[in-house]
């Protein structure tokens, strides 16, 4: 009775891992023809080819750090005013004849960036602008657990900050270090490209203050913006391009010693 | 099928149900319409009312310090670059004016020497030496900087 009962037990044993295995086999047969059905769905989403991809243009060349669109940042968007809650700053970097580069940007460049090497030991002296750099490949917006950071259908990375838990991976995903954590609000913010400017039609509110158009702003599509004519004049490059993140802010003028 | 086995499908089905009645009660309506996030934080988004008005709204009422502004060096310096809103968004420049004083280290912000300025057509100069305790304005009209007040 016992062997027996033992034997059909292993003849249902077989058969059922037989029947698995197959089963394993049909199923990834059959998955690679799915793939083409759910593809054919995806085509047929909303059509964003007829709105704006806005984008932003630095000109290295022509920023003199002089701090006006950090604190026009700061007064629009009611950022934080201590000096470690930024969405734009403005950095100076300074190459010094033994090689040396020195980074300084106190309080994000607002009141003026001082020079604070002697003149006789500067090789060369730039000002930098940073920004959020609105990847259309964020890193931000594949690490947020929640869908509370997103592209919009017009290209600006935003927070829904009603949506936001606070986690903060975002700010550790962002290669450019340009998210911090609102100590008001308490979820991640950062810079929108002026949102609630740019859909009315105004420019964001650093490019507006900006004494010597420094920053070009406009919509990507559009061949007679400002920013196709910035990009078409000038030989431009993005920020960290090896972390493939596809960026729409183009610096014009920028040397190696940027990171 | 044995009864064990049985409350342990009917269970695992009332939780499916209950997952998913949680998770269609907790989803916002607009979820998912564009992709993997709310659809209403793009409106959201573009309720704030500016601070920053434009020189326009400017012009509107100093039509003639915008104008002298214009045909001067300072034509690409925006009005609002050097007087900023000192008010809130929803209310006019008349009840807090956005005056400035003029003052040296103000004017340095673009015009102090340094060695990234260099080069870029904005006029360099070291504040100490250049008359250094008086504000910029006693001397110089900043809305054309080279008309020299007497």
């Amino acid at each position: 009775m016992g062997t027996k009962r033992i034997r059909e037990n292993r003849r249902n044993f077989f058969k059922s891992t037989i029947a698995l295995i197959g089963g394993v086999i049909t199923y990834s047969l059959i998955k690679p023809i799915e793939v083409f059905a759910q593809a054919k769905e995806e085509e047929s989403k909303e059509d964003t080819s007829n709105l704006p991809l806005w984008g932003m243009g630095v000109d290295i060349e022509s920023c003199v750090g002089c701090g006006k669109c950090v604190e026009a940042c700061k007064i629009e968007n009611n950022v934080p005013k201590e000096p470690f809650y930024f969405r734009t700053w403005v950095e100076q970097y300074t190459v010094k004849n033994d090689g040396e580069v020195k980074i300084e940007s106190p309080n994000g460049g607002i009141g003026g960036l001082k020079q604070s090497v002697p003149s006789k030991d500067i090789f060369k002296s730039f000002m930098v602008p940073k920004l959020c750099n609105h990847c259309s490949e964020a890193p931000c917006v594949q690490a947020c657990p929640v869908g509370a950071t997103f592209i919009s259908p017009d290209g600006v990375v935003l927070v829904d900050e009603s949506y936001c838990i606070g986690c903060s991976y975002c700010i550790q995903a962002c290669p450019y270090g340009a998210r911090f954590m609102n100590p008001f609000t308490k979820v991640a913010d950062k810079c929108t490209f002026c949102y609630h400017r740019i859909t009315k039609g105004l420019d964001p509110a650093c490019v507006e203050v900006c004494p010597t158009d420094a920053r070009i702003f406009g919509d990507l599509r559009d061949k007679k913006s400002d920013l196709v004519k910035f990009l078409q004049k000038n030989q431009t490059q993005l920020l960290k391009p090896h972390l493939n993140t596809h960026s729409r802010v183009f610096y014009h003028g920028i040397s190696s010693e940027v990171k | 099928m044995s009864k064990l086995i049985f409350r342990l499908f009917f269970s695992f089905l009332v939780f499916v149900g209950v997952f998913i009645l949680i998770q269609n009660y907790l989803t916002p309506s607009s979820f998912g319409k564009y992709g993997h996030y709310r659809a209403d934080a793009i409106e959201e988004a573009k309720v704030i009312t500016p601070y920053f008005k434009g020189e326009e709204k400017c012009a509107s009422c100093h039509q003639d310090i915008y104008d002298l502004k214009y045909s001067d060096l300072h034509s690409e310096v925006r009005c609002e670059s050097c007087h900023p809103p000192k008010i809130t968004a929803a209310t006019e420049c008349e009840i807090l004016p956005p005056i400035i004083e003029g003052s040296i280290e103000f004017c340095g912000q673009c015009h102090a020497i340094n060695a990234g300025r260099l080069k870029k057509g904005v006029p360099q100069l070291d504040i100490e030496e250049h008359e250094g305790s008086q504000n910029c304005i006693e001397c110089h009209n900043s809305h054309a900087p080279w008309e020299l007040k007497e």
